[in-house]
């Protein structure tokens, strides 16, 4: 070892073994399949304000139905007629 | 026509045209208020959490037969976000790594705990969290 032989030592010192590691995890948000909803095909004039209006009774519930349909909308002002959206449960 | 009205009439029927136009986009697209997008507020350690998920004591510093908790705050709502917990031991070495699915509308709390049957090596770690694969927070702790 010599000169450096602490440091080789160091560099040599076995790894702990994690393979036994238990773990687990939960939340108070429910889980995606707890969420599904229906679908809504976009009218003509229609806003996400004015669907969470219609679907939930409260126009400030827009972003549930934005965040459900990230992957088609990517300006919650910009909808399309005939989009079809999927609606979360409220 | 005279010539005022030669010019005029035409201006005025293409201010017209185009402000219909923007009403009308405005009218099918209505602006809305920010999207309220899902973040990670915090990260708390601890030995036990409680039925609201967040831990009951903070701390930094555990014993090799302690369960170790890690408590994700999150704001904001989203139909389906990943939450990874990784877990990593004094130069990186990978401890454990976990995910939770989930679907809030609203502020959240997800909790990830890890154990050792024969006892946490003493020294170093750190606990990173991550949201939809990007990391969000990070805390180190030490096991002594």
């Amino acid at each position: 070892m010599g000169l450096f032989g602490g440091k080789d030592d160091k560099k040599n010192k076995p790894k702990p073994d994690f393979s036994n590691v238990q773990s687990g995890s939960s939340s108070t948000a429910p889980g995606p399949a707890a969420s599904a909803g229906r679908t809504y095909v976009v009218q003509k004039g229609d806003s996400l304000s004015k669907i969470a209006k219609r679907e939930y009774g409260n126009a400030n519930d827009w972003p549930k139905i934005f965040e459900a349909n990230r992957d088609i909308i990517k300006d919650p002002d910009l909808i399309h007629p005939g989009q079809t959206l999927k609606i979360p449960s409220a | 026509m005279p010539f005022a009205n030669r010019v005029l009439v035409p201006l005025l029927c293409i201010g017209l045209a185009v402000s219909a136009a923007a009403c009308a986009k405005k009218a099918a697209e209505t602006p809305s208020t920010p999207a309220a997008q899902l973040s990670v507020t915090g990260l708390d350690l601890g030995r036990s959490v409680g039925g609201d998920k967040r831990v009951s004591e903070k701390v930094s510093d555990f014993h090799p037969n302690d369960v170790i908790y890690a408590s994700v705050l999150t704001s904001g709502a989203s139909q389906n976000a990943i939450l990874r917990a990784r877990w990593t031991f004094e130069d990186g070495q990978l401890v454990n790594e976990s995910e939770q699915t989930i679907a809030p509308s609203g502020d959240a709390a997800t909790e990830f705990h890890v154990s050792k049957p024969d006892g946490w090596p003493v020294g170093k770690y750190k606990v990173e969290v991550f949201l939809n694969g990007n990391p969000a927070q990070a805390k180190d702790f030490q096991v002594k």
